[in-house]
């Protein structure tokens, strides 16, 4: 019984790591310009076909490949911000949603004409790291150091350099920081192509050990919701620490009960932490 | 030819039109102040001249170029910097990031170490809380970060909206003061005031606002001895 429940947690922690990754794109985009990207999802799953595409049609190992996909993701941040977030900014709040569910639809119809919706897979193994009870496949020991490197990017690029303290400057007041030379409108844009770079590179480390469809970010954006909400908006660090406990919860659940009980457990914290403790586990504001 | 020429600027807040054709120039060097009652538009006409509110009519020329039409950040990065009302720090940040901020345009950052000395030695009490939340101090302070993060910004025209509101009067007198040394580093200023008396005091030249437009204007000296301005803005 405990060597199952250590090897389900481990397994759990080890995934909370790409939860969090995942999230840290939605919750940076919510922290500097209050948008939902309900776009989310579908971009995990581009980062998936991405990283699936240049690793079957153009035999590049998988890790060179998301590093492209990161890229790319930021690119395509640019050009969603431009052309379908930007100007309805300033709008309701209900404005920004239906944009970016707008293009989660195109994203999921142009993908599934394109991909349909039967499962892909980067067929990529480097074996297994084996400690006792524990054995955890090594790509997904490296999605989680992946995700390690990531945040502690973000976090350096948001705290120790100068466009990333114009992105504190923007999301902490937009006007101030026009008012100081700061262009907020290309500042913007790169928040939203960091968030979208973030989600991608998770979807592109997740193709190396699951299989995939177009549809399949969206348990991930959902997930990356309760982690948002766990973590406090806006924190790269929260974003971490909130997929992990989601991780280990999934981890630890089926040790416990059917698997169909994890989503109750998931969003009964989701409700729970909302009403004790708004501003997350770990937010200041 | 003025260094900045304000001519009958009309704007407003979406159907409500504030000011009806304002001109103002200001001199070189010079500090200005802008008096008027609550609500005639002294801060729409800074925020229209800083490009955040469209102005509906009339044109903004800065050392002969015609800025009207210029994006706020374009203004700010050609040396027009506005300290705001209600200061608008970025509270999250840290002082030492605020003044940082304050020196993002190419050509503030180039002075960005020498700015900082400036800023430090004008208000010591920032050196002393570098790494302190800009929101967690008090607003004596928060006032003095706002003055120091415009200063930062290198700039030609400093716009300062409201500098002593809510301040007590000493420290209010004492930030007064330090415009003085703004004045001799060859700052041109434009100041909104609702402290009149003080205002006038450390002014060369001044502008009534009333109803939108300029009402009155002359040299600060010799509108202190006008019977209108004495009545209405100083109370004697």
């Amino acid at each position: 019984m405990l060597d199952q429940v250590l090897s389900s947690l481990s397994d759990g922690i080890v995934l909370g790591f790409v939860y969090g990754l995942a999230a840290m794109g939605l919750s940076l985009i919510w922290g500097v310009m209050t948008v939902i990207n309900l776009a989310h999802g579908p971009v995990i799953a581009l980062g998936m076909f991405g990283t699936y595409l240049f690793f079957t049609q153009a035999g590049m190992n998988p890790y060179l490949a998301i590093l492209l996909v990161a890229v790319l993701g930021l690119l395509f941040g640019f050009v969603m911000y431009g052309v379908a977030v930007h100007r309805v900014l300033n709008a309701p709040h209900l404005s920004t949603l239906l944009a970016t569910f707008a293009i989660n639809m195109i994203l999921i119809g142009i993908g599934t004409a394109v991909f349909s919706t039967s499962p892909h897979n980067v067929d990529f193994s480097m074996g297994s790291l084996d400690a006792g009870p524990i054995t955890i496949p090594l790509t997904r020991l490296i999605a989680a150091l992946g995700a390690v490197l990531v945040t502690v990017f973000l976090y350096s690029f948001l705290y120790f350099t100068r466009p990333g303290k114009a992105i504190r400057a923007v999301a902490n007041n937009r006007e101030a920081a026009e008012l100081m030379g700061i262009p907020s409108a290309a500042v913007l844009a790169l928040s939203f192509g960091l968030g979208t770079m973030l989600a991608a590179v998770a979807g592109g480390l997740i193709a190396t050990f699951f299989p995939f469809t177009i549809l399949s970010g969206g348990p991930y954006e959902l997930k990356s919701f309760v982690i948002c909400v766990l973590g406090g908006l806006g924190n790269p660090l929260g974003a971490l620490l909130g997929g992990l406990i989601l991780g280990g919860l999934e981890g630890l659940v089926p040790a416990f009960m059917p698997v169909s009980w994890v989503p109750v457990v998931e969003f009964g914290l989701f409700v729970l932490v909302l009403v004790v403790r708004p501003t997350g586990l770990f937010g200041a504001k | 030819m003025a260094f900045l020429e304000i001519r009958d600027l009309v704007s407003g807040y979406g159907e409500v039109q504030i000011l009806w054709g304002a001109s103002l120039s200001l001199e070189k060097g010079k500090l200005t102040t802008l008096v008027g009652s609550n609500g005639v538009g002294k801060t729409t006409l800074l925020r229209t001249v800083m490009g955040i509110l469209k102005p509906w009519q009339g044109s903004v020329t800065f050392q002969g170029r015609d800025i009207t039409r210029l994006s706020p950040h374009a203004r700010a990065n050609a040396g027009l910097v506005l300290v705001p009302e209600g200061r608008q720090l970025f509270t999250d940040m840290t002082v030492y990031e605020n003044l940082e901020m304050g020196a993002f345009s190419r050509r503030a950052h180039a002075a960005m170490k020498a700015n900082l000395d400036k800023v430090f030695t004008m208000f010591p009490r920032l050196a002393e809380r570098q790494n302190q939340k800009a929101g967690s101090m008090s607003g004596g302070e928060q006032q003095m970060l706002a003055v120091a993060r415009g200063l930062m910004a290198e700039p030609e025209i400093l716009f300062i909206d409201e500098l002593s509101l809510g301040l007590s009067p000493i420290l209010a007198l004492s930030l007064f003061e330090s415009l003085g040394t703004l004045k001799e580093l060859g700052i041109t200023m434009l100041l909104v005031e609702q402290n009149v008396t003080m205002a006038l005091a450390v002014s060369d030249y001044a502008y009534v606002l009333a109803e939108g437009k300029v009402h009155l204007e002359g040299p600060a000296r010799e509108l202190m001895k006008n019977d209108e301005i004495r009545r209405t803005y100083l109370g004697i």
